[in-house]
């Protein structure tokens, strides 16, 4: 339940690859040694590390299209854990090394196998593995800092904190927490010394005020067709975010999550560790199960004690009948140019009120456009020619009717080719919508502020929110060959 | 000394520490870290980074357990002195104790050192009194609590003993830190009741006295010797390892109460822990309650709610490793399918990362079922429960990522190829199949239409999967030859990708022939494909397709021939002589060359060759197309296959292995004919010439010691020494250490090596004392033969003894080329000694006269040696009259300067390239033998020191007259 090593790696597309930071635990190496006995494959050094993990990675050599050692396709890639195949005096297989990516960061570890290494042991039997990933993630979090976008001194001075870091979450290979982001926001002050036996994801005590932030986000995914053999898919899902500000060192919150009536049930929810007790009938509801109707539909209680700083409470999945808008798009080949025809239908039950609403249209894989001759029945309309994109806002309400519609013609005569995409070939190719509506969810889930239950003193101050976020809504044309998504509803 | 930026060194040394110690010895950095870490000067910033090699490398720093053991004392004198106030300084220096002394196996050991570091830290942990209030010493006890893990975690059952003391302060400990305790508390029970288990006759009162710390019981007397037996690394290894894995029972009988009891605290707390302590604790406490069957798991389940809701990875990995020990004694069969549901959730949960939802699918492919079918070895297998409708839930689509989208691909082939997918459109599993199959055609189709570097590699890895599955479905494993066969005419830079998906069917799928059709069906297309569009470029991948096309016999080459000849016609005027393409062209020829089907091909090849010879615009490949031609008329079959076939016999593609009358033609050939073999173990070796004296270098050769002292007096000892130093200021005056060896066969070796030719020795440092040296060649070493004289010059930077890495190059009879590493070569210190580079006049007197003046410049302040780097020293040990005579007659003769018969007084002189010098005053007084010691080179004292302790010491053993010998360093600076 240990980590060999620790690498972090930054570059720039594959460009200016370098080691930032590693880390080797030399007591869990010693155990690696006597586990493995004959076996035992050394840690190389960082820089022959740095080799295999972009071969592995399918990052080294970027400019030859083989290379046999990166693209043979006998390779696993479809593991967690990678191989490193060390050459040379100290050569054989590292395994099992995670790695996880986001922007330009590379983070990979090298857990402990602590179980007899041949045959080789599954993943599923390592706990270091789970362990490993956490660790990695929390590290990741850290590292590109709010927004998940660090500029490089942002993330130069947060190198620069990880070995004190490293000495409160991990001092001698085995992971015992992940980096606390950022101080509080409200002054806190240390636990005094008791009986009561403090959570030790909690850093301080609360001074002050209570207060309860709730609040519900529901995002929606759509793949719409428009064609009868190809059913359109959407799916919902929803996170509960909250902020607790509370005195005691282990003061009882209790948020309730509530459907309207007949709404379907909440499903796949997953909890905060914080939860301190589920009822099992919470959990039953999945989304790859038949729904028989008589599944439990709420109330649904979270009791949990809080730590100081934000923290998602649960998400759910649910199945909603109808997606929030109902799209159709056309498009035909007339000699240069491209005939385009749009509908988008506001469905009666979502609140005709938007942050804002966006369709984008992008065409790829043609020449720039030329004359953009279009109408729309309601909102605006703005052309990037060298995006070869057309954006529809429309704006913060549909018409009464709730259908807007789109109609024209493009030619593409510009000078230059435009952008190029290998999916979106001839006439395949997607509107995508953009939207945000605030204080509605489309399974009908809330959170009454009535219902937040804090057991302590002092009356707190409770605020929730909910709101209603687009993610991969796509509208594919259904005059062309749309790429399947998802093979689940012709099963 | 300010000026050491050692930021800079520390991570140069972490970046590569084999490089950075190249420039100095891990000795001396070593010494220079713990210098520092005393200094007062230094900051704690800086010292928190002068410990870290130390926790990182300890064993490269510390290569032996004394050296760990005297390092370790180092660092606890220094945190002794460390106010109290540094407290990251003081938590580092105890992860660097732990590191120390667990990599050098002090606390295996359990060395003086190690027993200190552990009752300074149960100190540390025990002192729970917090003077200052502000939490500082809190963090050095969290730290000393988990080194005292890590210790235990490394050698399991240091602190068995400890148990009850342990668990007491863990229950007392209310501040975040009783995690540590916990954790801690955790293992060392967890090691204890292992360490039960391994007993014979223990049971239930042997675990009570253990929680208790009833330490008097019998098996106390036991436990040291049965901490360092062979079952180490067992102890060390998870104990719930799945189906397989067996685990030691502890009989004990339903009452075991005071575990229970721990237990059940253990787990009450386990909340108020961070996700990944909770992770590690319920796992340790699983193996607890699976050694001991008097404890039923029952004791889990007030937990197990909270756990399957988890969002967090490692507390639902737990849960299955619980699953895994307990089956179905603590989860029911619907618990079973929940936690299967479960696990297809979160495989493709939208909140998840990607290594997340791969971690998840692969334990649905090891999922702990409560009645496995199969004994699980390690293998994947499908748990019985996932049906093809709740695995739909995970098909793959072209919006997943690539490694998402194989691990789908793959789980489901495994689902629908247990359904069956025999039969048309009936049944999940063709239509499964089906729809796999239509993904993998549009993948091809995003291929086809330009897809990136990753999306060409995905694909070909997705063909792989489904042929590895579905090969025997002839409708679609055509279907896919023909669409490939499609994509390459398009897109014929593909070529090496479909080679490589031919190569690896063809290895993996022994039964299926689906690579060599796919291959005639490429041969097909290229060769029919009309000639008037196509580009140089296609043309060269088109010839490398077709070289793998004529490596299988089956395949029919008429239709190559035809292609080969109709390029090389002059009416197509793209082969402008192009070497390459000429290459490629041979390429195919050579391996028509060789294919079962020659004697059809004859004509045809011939007048290829022919024509090529004639008319191809490079001389080169006309030259190999002539050679091929010959060979190919004048040869009958079975030579030609002969001279030819020694490189296809192995695969063809796998390494060439061709000696050197083989013939080759293609690029890829060319560097595969130079390639040198391998022989893994070591042939021959140098060793040492007998030791006959080193005599001083060339200039000395010749001269006569007898020479009359008189004559050649050079005078006063200033100028002695000014005309002895002249000579240096060329730089390469005795600026080299001869080293004479022999080259000799090692016993035992391949008779085929037994002559061997044109061998060329390559030397490489391992540090930087001393310069490159040239390689050596001797031209051949023949095992019944005298064996070669190999003379090294070395040519010291620093003269330190140092280890040489050999390799070898040579050939043997049969042509081959073969690389082989000799035994390393030590050079030790005494082998760098010479005598002075006297002027060759000079003879004894003028020695004696420069031994004095060296003596009494380094003896005084003064003199042209900067006198930082003199030093004096004494090294005394006990020999009678007659060893010390010995002694000196045997290792000094060469060097001395005295009168052998001058027993009173010995002075020997060595001199060390390029410019130190070590004189020796040998003297016995009343108690013992003294050797005085000075030299020019401070750095060179512990070197001689050794050394005199090692000829001494063997002179003791000698007599068997001597008792411990002194060493005294005086350096001056």
């Amino acid at each position: 339940m240990s980590v060999r090593a620790l690498w972090i790696i930054s570059h720039e597309k594959g460009e200016n690859v370098s080691v930032r930071f590693s880390r080797r635990f030399a007591t869990v190496e010693h155990r690696a040694k006597s586990l493995a006995g004959s076996s035992y494959i050394a840690v190389p050094e960082e820089n022959t590390v740095l080799q295999l993990l972009l071969t592995e990675l399918g990052l080294s050599d970027s400019e030859k299209s083989y290379v046999a050692l990166r693209d043979d396709c006998l390779h696993r890639q479809r593991s967690p854990a990678m191989e490193l195949r060390v050459d040379g005096p100290g050569k054989g297989i590292l395994w099992p090394v995670l790695a996880i990516s986001q922007g330009p960061l590379i983070l990979a570890c090298l857990p402990l196998v602590d179980a007899p290494v041949e045959p080789r042991p599954p993943l599923a039997s390592l706990l270091s593995v789970s362990q490993g990933l956490t660790l990695l993630a929390g590290l990741q979090t850290f590292l590109l800092g709010p927004g998940g976008k660090p500029d490089s001194e942002g993330l130069a001075s947060r190198l620069a904190m990880l070995p004190a870091i490293l000495l409160q979450v991990c001092p001698l290979g085995s992971p015992l927490d992940v980096p606390i982001l950022g101080a509080p926001a409200t002054p806190t002050v240390p636990i005094p010394a008791g009986n009561q036996k403090q959570p030790v994801w909690k850093t301080g005590l609360h001074r002050g005020r209570a207060v309860v932030n709730v609040a519900l986000i529901e995002t929606v995914r759509s793949m719409q067709y428009g064609n009868r053999s190809r059913q359109d898919l959407w799916d919902v899902y929803g996170t509960v975010t909250c902020k607790c500000e509370v005195e005691g060192v282990l003061p009882n919150v209790m948020v309730t999550l509530t459907l309207p009536p007949n709404g379907s049930p909440l499903q796949d929810i997953l909890v905060h560790p914080c939860v301190t007790s589920l009822d099992s009938s919470i959990l039953t509801a999945s989304s790859v199960d038949n729904y028989d109707g008589s599944a439990f539909s709420g109330p649904y209680k979270f009791p949990f004690s809080p730590p100081l700083e934000p923290f998602r409470l649960c998400s759910y999945t649910s199945q909603v009948p109808v997606p929030p808008i109902l799209g159709s798009y056309r498009l035909k080949e007339e000699e240069n140019q491209l005939h385009v025809s749009v509908t988008l239908k506001l469905h009666e039950s979502v609140k005709n009120s938007f942050e804002y609403c966006e369709a984008h249209l992008p065409f790829f894989n043609r020449d720039q456009m030329g004359v953009v001759d279009v109408k729309v029945s309601s909102g605006q309309l703005d052309v990037s020619k060298e995006k070869n994109l057309l954006i529809w806002a429309l704006g913060q309400k549909f018409p009464k009717s709730r259908e807007v519609t789109m109609e024209g013609k493009i030619s593409f005569s510009g000078p230059t080719p435009g952008p190029t995409d290998s999916l979106c070939t001839e006439l395949t190719a997607y509107i995508k919508l953009y939207f945000k509506v605030p204080d509605m969810t489309l399974s009908g889930c809330s959170v009454d502020q009535h219902s937040v239950q804090v057991y302590s003193s002092a009356k707190p101050r409770i605020v929730t929110s909910r709101e209603l976020l687009s993610k991969e809504y796509f509208i594919w044309n259904s005059t062309g060959t749309a790429p399947v998504s998802s093979g689940q509803m012709m099963l | 000394m300010m000026a050491v930026n050692w930021a800079e060194r520390i991570s140069a040394f972490s970046r590569s520490p084999s490089r950075f110690l190249s420039g100095t010895t891990a000795e001396a950095f070593l010494a220079e870290l713990l210098r520092e870490l005393r200094d007062d000067r230094a900051t704690y910033s800086v010292k928190v980074l002068l410990l870290s090699p130390l926790c990182e490398h300890p064993a490269l720093l510390c290569p032996s357990d004394s050296v760990g053991e005297e390092t370790a004392l180092e660092l606890m004198s220094v945190f002794a002195q460390c106010p109290p106030k540094s407290v990251q300084f003081r938590c580092h220096l105890l992860l660097a104790l732990t590191s120390v002394l667990v990599c050098t196996s002090c606390v295996s050991g359990r060395s003086r050192a190690s027993q200190d570091f552990l009752d300074l830290l149960l100190q540390i942990a025990e002192d729970t009194i917090d003077l200052h209030g502000d939490g500082a010493a809190r963090s050095v006890r969290a730290t000393a609590c988990d080194c005292l893990r890590e210790l235990e975690a490394c050698s399991p059952g240091l602190l068995s003993q400890r148990l009850e003391l342990l668990g007491g302060l863990r229950q007392r400990e209310a501040s975040r830190i009783h995690q540590a305790y916990a954790a801690l508390h955790t293992l060392v029970l967890r090691n204890a009741v292992y360490q039960l288990t391994q007993q014979t006759g223990a049971g239930a009162e042997h675990l009570k006295a253990l929680l208790g710390g009833n330490t008097s019981v019998a098996w106390e007397a036991e436990q040291d010797c049965s901490l360092m037996n062979d079952k180490d690394s067992a102890i060390l290894s998870s104990l719930i390892l799945g189906p397989m894995g067996t685990v030691p029972t502890l009989q004990t009988g339903p009452d075991c109460k005071e575990l229970r009891s721990v237990l059940s605290s253990l787990l009450e707390d386990s909340y108020l822990l961070t996700p990944l302590c909770q992770a590690a604790l319920l796992h340790r406490l699983t193996e607890v309650v699976s050694m001991v069957p008097g404890v039923p798991p029952a004791v889990f389940r007030a937990q197990l709610l909270r756990l399957l809701g988890t969002s967090e990875v490692c507390l639902l990995h737990t849960t299955l490793l619980m699953k895994c020990a307990f089956t179905d004694s603590l989860f029911s069969a619907e618990d079973e399918a929940f936690i299967l549901k479960r696990l297809v959730v979160l495989s493709q949960h939208p909140l998840l990362s990607t290594p997340e939802k791969l971690f998840y699918m692969d334990c649905i492919l090891h999922f702990p079922e409560n009645r496995p079918i199969s004994c699980g070895d390690g293998d994947e297998t499908l748990p019985v429960l996932l049906t093809p409708r709740l695995a739909s839930a995970l098909v793959p689509t072209v919006f997943n990522d690539s490694a998402t989208m194989l691990a789908r691909f793959n789980l489901l082939s495994l689902v629908y190829l247990e359904e069956g997918v025999e039969g048309e459109g009936e049944g999940e599993g063709s239509r499964g199949l089906a729809y796999l199959y239509e993904h993998l055609t549009s993948l091809l189709d995003i291929v086809q239409s330009g897809g990136s570097r990753e999306i060409i590699v995905t694909f070909f890895r997705a063909a792989f999967l489904f042929l590895f599955y579905f090969c025997q479905v002839e409708r679609y494993s055509s279907g896919l030859t023909e669409k490939l066969c499609k994509l390459y005419l398009c897109h014929t830079y593909l070529a090496p990708h479909l080679i490589n998906l031919a190569d690896q069917t063809q290895d993996r799928l022994t039964e299926s022939s689906w690579a060599v059709e796919l291959l005639k069906a490429l041969q097909v297309v290229i060769t029919k494909a009309p000639l008037a569009q196509l580009t140089l470029q296609d043309l060269s991948q088109h010839l490398k397709m077709l070289t793998r096309v004529a490596e299988e016999g089956e395949i029919p080459q008429t239709n190559t021939l035809n292609f080969l000849s109709s390029i090389i016609t002059p009416s197509s005027s793209s082969l402008s002589g192009d070497w390459r393409l000429g290459n490629s062209l041979l390429g195919v020829c050579r391996r028509l060359l060789v294919h079962p089907s020659l004697d059809s091909l004859l004509l045809p090849l011939a007048d290829i060759l022919q024509h090529l010879t004639c008319h191809y615009g490079n001389t080169d490949i006309q030259d190999h197309a002539r050679l091929y031609y010959t060979l190919l008329t004048t040869l009958s079959r079975e030579k030609l296959a002969g001279v030819l076939a020694q490189g296809l016999t192995e695969g063809g593609r796998q390494v060439k292995k061709r000696s050197l009358s083989s013939i080759m033609a293609e690029g890829e050939g060319l560097t595969s004919m130079l390639t040198i073999h391998r022989v893994e173990k070591a042939i021959f070796r140098l060793i040492e010439a007998g030791c006959e004296p080193r005599g001083e270098p060339q200039t000395e050769k010749g001269s006569d010691l007898t020479l009359n002292e008189t004559e050649s007096s050079p005078g006063e000892a200033n100028v002695v020494l000014e005309t002895y130093r002249a000579q240096f200021e060329d730089p390469n005056f005795a600026s080299e250490v001869i080293l004479d060896y022999q080259l000799t066969h090692m016993e035992a070796i391949d008779p085929h090596f037994s002559q061997l030719f044109s061998v060329r020795l390559h030397f490489n440092l391992t540090d930087n004392h001393y310069e490159e040296l040239s390689d050596i060649s001797v031209p051949c070493l023949f095992r019944e033969r005298q064996p070669p004289k190999v003379r090294l010059r070395l040519k010291p930077r620093r003269p330190y003894p140092t280890t040489l890495h050999a390799s070898a190059i040579f050939t043997t009879q049969d042509g081959l080329s073969w690389h082989t590493v000799l035994p390393d070569i030590h050079v030790a210190f005494q082998q760098a000694f010479m005598s002075p580079p006297a002027p060759p006049a000079w003879g004894r007197g003028g020695k004696q006269c420069l031994f004095e003046g060296l003596w009494d410049e380094i003896s005084s302040e003064g003199g042209l040696n900067d006198p930082a780097d003199c030093a004096t020293s004494l090294f005394c040990c006990q020999l009678k009259e007659a060893a010390l005579i010995a002694l000196v007659e045997k290792h000094f003769l060469p060097y001395l300067i005295s009168d052998l018969s001058d027993e009173e007084e010995f002075k020997v002189l060595f001199f060390l390239p390029p410019l130190s010098h070590i004189l020796l005053k040998i003297r016995t007084e009343e108690d013992a033998v003294h050797f005085n010691i000075a030299t020019d080179n401070w750095q060179l004292l512990p070197h001689i020191s050794s050394y005199l302790l090692t000829i001494t010491r063997y002179r003791k053993m000698l007599m068997a007259n001597c008792d411990a010998s002194l060493l005294v360093f005086k350096k001056r600076s």
